[in-house]
């Protein structure tokens, strides 16, 4: 069965594809586009393989050269961690199609050839990070991903993606060693790094050392906190995803935080394990920081006149969305929030790009300057329609199954406050993103013949970054219409994490 | 009340590893010169470090290597050790980035204390 070989094909192509990278010596032409591009749908075929086999066959877990458990490092191939990394390649393909033109104009084309090297490198720790079972390989594909996703934004090299970059390392290095202490502490009680080896002893000693557990998973919770921006450490994810590059933005807020959040995921439901977790009062604090961020991220966003900093802090409370399901420590809950996770990297992914893609033709980045745009570009303003009315929560969006798949789940969980918060929330997200859509298709300034003359890009965006960003929209339709195909891969995971 | 020395000779390693921990925070939050917090980052790894190392260390015992045929002797445990190996190389090449990072910066605003960048943006900003 050469299935079950599939993540490591993926993750060792990604890998050395990064490295073939530098070696380039032409011109960034079409020849290499192809062979970027073939080599993200040759790892797509393969993820969608590995997800027919394991749906097939149910999880399985692969030890690096024949090592027993405990000894080698491990990878758990689950369900969901299959469908997250076709996912991360299905967003990646379409971001990198969007970048081969947008990219020239935002950074040195001398670094073309650099950036692609870190994107496949960020892919390659973003993968390997979903699959693995063992904290301490955790722990490297964390820095390895922490490194490159600062590098991505320091790349544009202006004065102010300096900064952010500067301000996203400190306080991204200061996560990973907390994470890291927190893993010390974890090794101190249970002397294992394997996952399960982990979870299998940390229920027969947890009562014997509760303030132990209850430390290192507020070292890991914090320092993963701080990766996937939670409320009172998201300081430095508006600058960060605000000065990037589009398709930065895009890969950081679509994908890169997400990575983090089904760690946090994992240390919770899988080496902890529910009960403890909520015995410890754990999912408690959860949902107290999930809460915050969720009203806090859009009353934050409410006052930003950026579109692209207005997006980076809804991200914010979107994140909220995911840590409220985790916090409920319910099978609703963790669907609800895995799913949200999906759907979100759909939604932001559209965003960003048709946000990118208005700044590319106009260079306008203040809200109040879009109006009547989509008169212009229409297609980039109806897939940034369609992502807004995914953040609100409209039906026949992907927004709209996450929220009543939160919703259902806080119900469910005897916490009807809950809900009342994702309304709010869901008022809070009208109020910021629908004056833009209203405004763009609605409202004709007289002076809209200048938006045109401003330009130097040409008149119109690139028939591949439309293509691109249309493709993504389709993805929030088709996830919000048949939601089952995504849900239904879920729930065969969700058991992997309630045990 | 006595305070309890043999409980903090035994444990000096891991205090020491927090106190360490702390400082480090410390200096990164509030110093303003962006080299000083690097130094800081470094210090809070290397408490991370020392802890590593210290949950594996058995005071008296020897390196883990057991001949053939030998009875086998307390040991330490090698796994924290080699982790950290791993662990020192990552911080070394945060560090080198970040220092690099820092030259980009002090050739884009001409200073890499944080409170003169500030002002320059909001300079810029108002202009």
């Amino acid at each position: 069965m050469i299935n079950i070989h599939f993540p490591i094909f993926i993750l060792t192509l990604l890998l050395a594809f990064a490295t073939i990278i530098p070696l380039q010596k032409r011109p960034f032409d079409r020849r290499f586009q192809v062979i970027m591009m073939s080599v993200l749908v040759v790892s797509l075929v393969m993820a969608i393989g590995e997800l027919i086999y394991v749906i097939d066959h149910g999880a399985y877990s692969y030890t690096f050269g024949s090592y027993e458990r405990g000894i080698g490092i491990e990878f758990l191939v689950d369900e969901f961690s299959v469908l997250m990394t076709a996912v991360v390649i299905v967003i990646a393909f379409f971001i990198l199609l969007y970048s081969i033109r947008d990219l020239e104009h935002e950074i040195d084309p001398s670094r073309i050839y650099s950036y692609y090297t870190l994107i496949f490198l960020l892919l390659f720790a973003m993968i390997g990070m979903i699959f693995t079972n063992d904290i301490f390989n955790m722990y490297v594909f964390v820095e390895i991903l922490s490194i490159t996703s600062v590098a991505i934004i320091a790349i544009k090299n202006k004065k102010d993606s300096l900064m952010a970059s500067m301000k996203y390392l400190i306080m991204g290095t200061i996560g990973s060693i907390t994470v890291l202490m927190g893993f010390a502490l974890i090794y101190m009680v249970t002397g294992h790094l394997n996952m399960t080896l982990i979870a299998e002893e940390i229920v027969l000693v947890w009562e014997q050392y509760p303030l132990n557990i209850l430390l290192a998973m507020g070292f890991i919770l914090t320092g993963f906190g701080i990766k996937a921006a939670i409320f009172p450490l998201h300081n430095w994810l508006p600058d960060a995803h605000s000065s990037a590059p589009t398709p930065s933005s895009a890969f950081l807020s679509g994908l890169v935080v997400k990575a983090y959040v089904f760690a946090i995921a994992k240390m919770i439901y899988r080496v902890v394990g529910p009960d403890i977790s909520t015995n410890i009062g754990l999912t408690d604090y959860i949902l107290i920081f999930a809460v915050l961020s969720i009203i806090m991220g859009s009353v934050y966003a409410l006052s930003q006149t950026d579109i692209k900093r207005r997006l980076a802090y809804s991200s914010v409370a979107q994140i909220g969305y995911i840590f409220l399901g985790l916090g409920l420590a319910t099978d609703l809950g963790i669907s609800a929030a895995l799913f949200h996770v999906i759907s979100h990297a759909f939604m932001k992914s559209a965003l960003f790009l048709s946000a990118g893609s208005i700044i590319y033709l106009t260079g306008k980045r203040h809200v109040k300057d879009l109006s009547g745009i989509a008169y212009t570009m229409p297609v980039t303003m109806t897939v940034f329609c369609i992502g807004t009315l995914g953040m609100i929560g409209i039906p026949a969006t992907s927004g709209f199954m996450s929220k009543w798949y939160l919703g259902l789940a806080s119900l469910d969980a005897g916490q009807p406050e809950l809900l009342i918060v994702i309304l709010i929330s869901s008022f809070l997200n009208a109020l910021y993103y629908l004056p833009i859509v209203i405004s763009a298709f609605l409202q004709e300034k007289p002076s809209r013949e200048t938006i045109v003359v401003v330009s130097t890009q040409g008149t119109t965006v690139p028939r591949s970054m439309k293509i691109s960003m249309a493709l993504v929209g389709a993805g929030v339709i088709i996830i919000g219409l048949f939601p089952n195909i995504v849900m239904d891969i879920i729930n065969m995971a969700v058991p992997t994490f309630i045990e | 009340m006595p305070i309890e020395i043999d409980f903090f000779l035994n444990n000096i390693n891991y205090i020491g590893a927090m106190v360490l921990f702390v400082i480090g925070l410390y200096t990164v939050l509030t110093h303003p010169n962006l080299i000083k917090k690097v130094i800081g980052i470094n210090i809070m790894e290397t408490s991370v470090f020392l802890f590593f190392v210290s949950i594996g260390f058995i005071s008296g015992a020897n390196a883990p290597i057991v001949e053939q045929g030998q009875a086998a002797e307390t040991v330490v445990n090698p796994l924290p050790s080699a982790m950290i190996l791993t662990g020192i190389v990552v911080a070394i090449g945060v560090t080198a980035f970040a220092l690099s990072l820092i030259v980009k910066i002090h050739e884009a605003y001409g200073t890499i204390e944080l409170d003169e960048i500030m002002q320059i943006r909001s300079a810029e900003k108002n202009d």
